[in-house]
């Protein structure tokens, strides 16, 4: 994989089950520096406090969703360069069509397994 | 009534025709109020009857009405199956839960291990024995999801009952704020959870970004 697997990723879902699979996930692929957090308003505490090469964020949280950090990172100057994946069940045209407009670098639909969180995570570098 | 109203005016116009012209007396005075009070028992006779043949009909239905929300058995719904069912839901969630993470504890200890190690196959063979222990849980939650489901049906068919003997009508609006502002913020957010076909989703979603 052409990525700079030394990138900070940050992992952003209200469910520590999925925070784990994906961390799994991103280690096989030779990730190690994964953080997480459990909700949009945490994440973004933790973007501003350190710079992170990627991203991935489930959509459905509370009180801060995926889509609304989304437009937060892409409304903030010094954060609205950093790829973002959303990793989500919801799937309908509308969220895809809103979230493209948002900026979301790439859109991975749950469930989901390694080759496509690989094939995703290449793209968006590769762009 | 409208009939016995007429007649009460029919009979106090003949009266007062028969009058018209002549110097009023206060028998005159004392024969009109006797008039009026004989017409207007016989009004108030028939308003009597009117009235109560609508009490008597609005008193069946409300009785009607009262058999069939008994017939919801509403304080078993509220107070045993609907909280059992959210007690089996919690379950299903805790056993996936821990299942989950079961597996993943397996999987994390045979990819930390050292493969070259003698012990690694032994090692291996326990944690893999572990993992089919943990699948056991889809069973128990498949017995689980089939008593929540026997709930709602149990719930459907007594509302459909209820709604059919009332013959209501769906009408808008929540029945609490709290409702409302879920609802608006799901829509507003656009958070409708996963679909049913969302195994097939990727090709389409990645279609759609142009990817």
């Amino acid at each position: 994989m052409a990525v700079d697997l030394s990138m900070p990723i940050l992992v952003v879902d209200d469910y520590n089950t999925m925070i784990r699979i994906i961390r799994n996930l991103l280690k096989q692929l030779g990730f190690e520096d994964i953080d997480d957090a459990n909700d949009g308003s945490a994440a973004l505490n933790k973007m501003r406090g350190k710079r992170y090469g990627l991203v991935i964020s489930d959509w459905n949280m509370e009180p801060m969703t995926g889509y609304e950090l989304l437009k937060e990172v892409r409304g903030d100057p010094g954060l609205s360069k950093t790829p973002f994946i959303m990793v989500t069940a919801e799937s309908k045209t509308e969220n895809v069509i809103a979230a493209k407009k948002a900026g979301v670098n790439n859109y991975i639909v749950k469930p989901f397994n390694a080759q496509t969180l690989r094939t995703k995570i290449e793209a968006v570098f590769a762009e | 009534m409208a009939v016995a109203i007429q007649q009460h005016h029919d009979r106090i116009a003949a009266y007062l025709k028969k009058k018209l012209g002549a110097d009023v007396s206060l028998a005159d005075v004392i024969a009109l109020a006797e008039i009026t009070a004989q017409s207007l028992q016989s009004v108030f006779e028939t308003m009597d009857s009117a009235v109560h043949r609508e009490l008597r009909e609005i008193a069946a239905y409300i009785a009607a009405m009262k058999a069939e929300i008994a017939g919801l058995h509403f304080n078993e719904l509220k107070h045993t199956r609907i909280p059992a069912a959210g007690q089996e839901l919690d379950a299903i969630v805790k056993a996936t839960e821990a299942a989950s993470n079961t597996i993943m504890e397996c999987a994390e200890a045979v990819l930390a291990a050292d493969a070259s190690d003698p012990a690694f196959k032994s090692m291996v063979d326990e944690q893999m024995l572990i993992v089919f222990e943990a699948c056991s849980f889809q069973d128990i939650t498949g017995q689980r999801v089939a008593k929540v489901i026997e709930t709602l049906k149990h719930v459907e068919a007594r509302v459909a009952r209820f709604s059919d003997a009332l013959r209501t009508r769906d009408t808008g609006g929540f029945v609490s704020e709290a409702e409302r502002a879920s609802a608006e913020r799901k829509e507003r957010l656009l958070l409708s959870g996963p679909a049913l076909d969302g195994n097939d989703r990727q090709s389409e979603v990645d279609r759609l970004l142009g990817k």
